[in-house]
């Protein structure tokens, strides 16, 4: 029985902790004293990842479907299969799911297999249109695409903006951090429509109207240059299109951003005072699933560089990560977007160099997200997922079409369900590799147990099949695949194992300037300069304006919660989060949506009482939960667990999810 | 009590690592803190460390125990009972007092009510604890408001003073007097006695300069908890900041809430599991017919402070359940551990 090192693995704060292990079974878990970023602190969800551990509902064995049904094989069979299988498929006929909750290390090799040996671009994740939204924003405002600010002067701060989701629950070590800055001093903003624990525990909760997120934005950054409150200096020396900026800011009409928002002219005028005159400014928003919509992530990002915000000092914009490794899964490139260090995949001299490193050919076919080819490319016959842990699954109908569905995995799930092969994966303590949290602090995690007898890496796994499939690819160690993503990945350029492991983290970029890590985004050198983000640069929000009809009077939101966010089975085996689940689900066995006190009064609801959402397409019944922390007008339901969640959500699930300013008119009925 | 000289602290640790598993305070090699672990070494002990970061409440309540195995024979239709018990006996060297404190009043939940926890009981009669007493305290600690140190008082077989660079030893059970006779340790004279007290009393009047994280205030916010009298907007304050992480309960070393689960097993068997729980849960209080008597958070936080603080639970335990260790500040997201609660309570008292 000892204690050893390592990352928590839920969320994209990457808190440290310890494991306890006994006998080759981990046994307990506690938080990690002196880890820069969480200090000895875990959530709840990190206070039981031991549960997790610990379950027997693992896949030990490979499996394929014969006759329809399962059958165990041997893993040397399994592999053959696919193999065999995959030797007769195109690149464009296959498709690439990868975890975000998987190491760096397998997440190369896993986009190296779709590219370098199957030729396929049609690489991605499940739930990451805020991450590549932001990445995007980032990059084309000539900032590095990941948190700009450094987290360790966050106590100093004197301003602090939270937009858009609930950090205290999707983060809740991080948002942890911003009520430690409150207490010392800073001044907390929140926008949300709900209120939210995070906007309890704020000074100041700025509640817009569900979908006029970017208005809020855009609207502060018109204040300040109505009342010249900018940085003429910094602006002239530092950015290169302001002068278009200001254009487009003479464009923006304050009387509509107070009538569509609902805030008061004051409010903001406020705001955006105390905003300009703050010395340590930092922005945070939610990243992955229910992030905000890329207008308002530009929006938000205009505002900071009007009053000289970023590069200044170790205040700036943190996008945070829902999910332990979404960041390192961006930085290695698994998104049709972006080759591995963010090269934009639609480059030539990109991609031309990325053959040059991997010393193959590559296609130019433009690569699609997986949920793209599902749902648009009827040439698609294969797929192939890691660890995909969310119990919903999209396109079911048309998965189950697919002559090839590989599936890599520790648990078994609805999706391993779907799978003609399954090959086993070892939990996250069963093998070691890195993992990258949000402030781009990359971690190694060492193997602190055996995994059982049949199951490997999922990186050895992918270099035999890239072997079989004529691939010479010869790595022994996850530590030998990182020191070649070093090569690959520029911001990883000087990253080793053997650093890493007597750190507690080093945040990129680590390269031949910055051997160290990079605390935070310096201002940009001569000859390059940050720009104002106008909307040309950007794709438009995918969001629904819808105006609301006097039928549907009232806009449906979903978010997510503590122990069940987005819909993840992981939690489902462990003890006392999903006894946390089932305490809500004993409440309201059909789920809930939760009417505002005025609302309820007016139409003389009583709590628990059914009620009917109907939709200009579908309906739904539900218990109503009436509650303090929604508006008049809006609804909200929580969208986390599976059983709440009728045919209803499920239809519009891919839009809801797009982004956290997305809402659906509804109306809503007594009786069920 | 007896003279236990340098050198031969390694002859009492090698001596212990004979029969039992050596757990002390050891320093992390990367992160540099301590944490009150196995060790693999006897070098590793490390006596003069500060309170480690956990408590050693782990090695005898673990975080996730299987406490029963059964089995039900469908033929015989019998259930075949089997308790999962291999464990082997460990010594908890460099516990310090409030620690102790902490297995004291653990000892009275678990051994010391109607029903007697058998599997508690196990782990216990396995035990060697060896206290060492706080020469200074550390910035998180208020164990004098707390009675529960600097020095231990009971409950050890060993305990040790550092006394310039020799430790006295006081001996507190006859496990504890037949190893120091085997190590053949000298009898300390007359002065003993004299010598312990004084570097004690120096302890506990150094709080004021080091003890600086925790202002204490125990006795009056007990009598007010007690009473009553704290005003619900308090308690609601305290409330918002809750994180709902379970961590203060984790980390108590007097916290003994348990959840108890069967989990079916691959095999065909069935465990008993043991696992830590807290009273910040929602599903903790959670009863049948949707009736939960502590729903809102801010009234689950009050139950915690009152198992802590007030009379009555003091009653049961024979002294307050808090055992002034400082760690639930430590780890709280929200930043109301008990010390900054007992703050709350105190500008409540004094209108600051
Ligand atoms: S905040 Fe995230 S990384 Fe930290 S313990 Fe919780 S789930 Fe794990
Ligand atoms: S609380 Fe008291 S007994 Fe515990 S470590 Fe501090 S000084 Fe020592
Ligand atoms: S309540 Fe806090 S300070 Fe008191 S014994 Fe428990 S953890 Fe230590
Ligand atoms: S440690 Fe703090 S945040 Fe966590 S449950 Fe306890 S009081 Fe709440």
């Amino acid at each position: 029985m000892s204690y050893h090192r390592g990352v928590c693995n839920f969320c994209g704060t990457g808190c440290g902790h310890l494991l306890q292990v006994e006998e080759g079974r981990v046994r307990g878990v506690y938080p990690l004293p002196g880890h820069p970023l969480s200090q000895g602190r875990l959530c709840v969800r990190g206070w039981h990842l031991h549960e997790l551990l610990q379950t027997e509902e693992r896949i030990t064995t490979a499996f394929i479907r014969k006759n329809g049904e399962l059958q165990q094989v041997s893993l040397a069979q399994a592999l053959d299969y696919v193999t065999e299988k995959l030797k007769k498929i195109k690149g464009e006929e296959i498709a690439f799911l990868a975890s975000p909750r998987a190491s760096n290390e397998d997440n190369y090799l896993f986009g190296k297999l779709a590219r370098a040996v199957m030729k396929s671009n049609n690489l991605s994740l499940a739930s990451d249109a805020g991450q590549e939204a932001s990445a995007r924003v980032l990059l084309s405002g000539g900032s590095w695409p990941a948190a700009t600010g450094s987290l360790a002067r966050l106590k100093q701060a004197d301003f602090i903006l939270v937009a858009g989701g609930d950090l205290t629950k999707q983060n809740p070590i991080i948002a942890s951090e911003i009520h430690r800055a409150r207490r010392a001093g800073a001044l907390v903003v929140t926008v949300s429509p709900r209120k939210t624990q995070m906007a309890r525990l704020s000074q100041v909760h700025l509640r817009p109207a569900p979908g006029t997120f970017f208005l809020v934005f855009e609207g502060l950054t018109r204040i300040l240059y109505e009342e010249k409150k900018i940085k003429a200096d910094y602006l002239e020396k530092h950015t290169e299109n302001f002068q278009a900026f200001f254009k487009k800011l003479d464009q923006v009409d304050l009387g509509e951003v107070v009538a569509r928002t609902g805030l008061s002219r004051e409010i903001l005028t406020e705001v955006a005072q105390k905003f300009y005159q703050s010395k340590l400014t930092y922005a945070f928003y939610p990243t992955g699933v229910q992030s905000l919509g890329q207008r308002t992530m530009a929006a938000l990002f205009n505002l900071m560089l009007l009053s000289g915000k970023l590069g200044q000092n170790e205040g700036g914009i943190i996008p945070v990560t829902g999910i332990s490794n979404l960041l390192g899964s961006y930085d290695l490139g698994l998104s049709p977007a972006f080759l591995p260090g963010y090269l934009v995949a639609s480059e030539e001299k990109n991609i031309q160099k990325l053959e040059e490193l991997w010393q193959t050919p590559l296609s130019r076919k433009q690569g699609q997200s997986v949920s793209v080819c599902l749902t648009e490319n009827e040439s698609l016959r294969a797929l192939v997922v890691v660890d995909h842990d969310e119990e919903i699954i999209r396109n079911v109908n048309r998965i189950k079409e697919l002559e090839l569905v590989v599936y890599f995995g520790a648990y078994h799930n609805n999706f391993a369900s779907l799978a003609q092969v399954i090959i086993p994966r070892p939990s996250y303590a069963e093998a070691e590799g890195t993992f990258t949290n949000a402030e781009r602090r990359v971690q190694l995690s060492r193997k602190k147990v055996d995994p059982p007898p049949e199951v490997r890496p999922l990186w050895k796994n992918l270099t035999e099949l890239a072997r079989a499939l004529g691939h010479d690819w010869k790595y022994q160690s996850a530590e030998e695949i990182f020191s070649e993503i070093a090569k690959v990945v520029p911001q990883y350029s000087k990253l080793t194992y053997r650093q890493l492991e007597s750190h507690l983290g080093i945040k990129w970029p680590c390269d031949e300037k910055h051997p160290q890590g990079t605390d935070y985004l310096q201002l940009p050198e001569a000859g390059s300069k940050f720009r104002f983000v106008l909307e040309e640069n950007v794709r438009p929000q995918a969001q629904s304006i819808a105006e609301e009809k006097a039928n549907f009077p009232f806009r449906l939101t979903v978010g997510r919660s503590n122990y069940f966010w987005h819909q993840n089975s992981l939690m489902k085996r462990t003890f006392i989060p999903k006894r946390e689940y089932n305490a809500l689900l004993l409440l309201y066995p059909k789920g809930f949506v939760e009417v505002s006190e005025e609302d309820a009064l007016r139409l003389q609801l009583r709590e628990k009482q059914p009620v009917r959402i109907v939709s200009e397409s579908a309906e739904m019944t539900l218990a109503a939960r009436i509650s303090p922390d929604v508006l008049p007008g809006q609804l909200y339901i929580p969208y986390f667990i599976e059983e709440m969640i009728p045919e209803f959500l499920l239809r519009q699930a891919a839009e809801l999810e797009k982004n956290e300013e997305f809402f659906l008119p509804v109306r809503l009925e007594k009786g069920g | 009590m007896y003279w236990l000289e340098r050198h031969q602290l390694d002859n009492l640790v090698k001596k212990l690592t004979e029969s039992y598993e050596l757990f002390g305070p050891r320093r992390d090699e990367v992160s540099g803190e301590i944490i009150f672990d196995r060790l693999s070494h006897p070098q590793q002990l490390d006596l003069k460390a500060p309170i480690p970061y956990n408590p050693p409440k782990y090695i005898l309540f673990p975080h996730y125990e299987e406490i029963l195995k059964y089995r039900y024979d469908r033929q015989s239709k019998k259930v075949v009972l089997g308790r999962v018990s291999h464990l082997k006996p460990k010594a908890l060297v460099g516990l310090r007092s409030c620690d102790l404190t902490g297995i004291l009043c653990l000892d009275r939940f678990f051994l010391g009510q109607e029903f007697v926890d058998e599997v508690y009981l196990e782990h216990r009669k396995k035990l060697f604890l060896i206290s060492n007493t706080c020469v200074r305290p550390f910035p998180q600690c208020f164990c004098v408001c707390t009675d529960s140190g600097p020095s231990a008082r009971e409950g050890f077989d060993l305990d040790l003073t550092r006394v310039g660079d020799r430790y006295l030893v006081e001996i507190g059970s006859k496990k504890g007097q037949s190893l120091a006779e085997e190590l053949g340790l000298k009898k300390a004279g007359e002065e003993a006695a004299e010598l312990k007290k004084k570097v004690v009393d120096e302890s506990v009047s150094s709080f004021d300069a080091f003890a600086l994280e925790n202002k204490a205030w125990i006795s009056r916010a007990t009598n007010r908890l007690t009473t009553g009298f704290i005003k619900p907007e308090v308690w609601e304050y305290i409330g918002n900041q809750c994180f709902e992480c379970g961590a203060c309960s984790f980390v108590c070393p007097t916290c003994s809430c348990f959840n108890v689960e069967d989990v079916n097993r691959l095999d065909g068997a069935t465990d008993r599991l043991r696992t830590w729980d807290s009273c910040s849960f929602e599903g903790y209080t959670k009863m049948a017919g949707d009736h939960n008597p502590r729903k809102p958070v801010e009234d689950r936080r009050n139950k915690r402070f009152f198992c802590k603080l007030s009379y009555s639970q003091s009653k049961k335990y024979l002294r307050p359940g808090c055992v002034g260790c400082g760690r639930c500040a430590r780890v709280c997201p929200g930043d109301i551990g008990l010390p900054n609660v007992v703050t709350y309570i105190r500008r409540e008292i004094t209108g600051e």
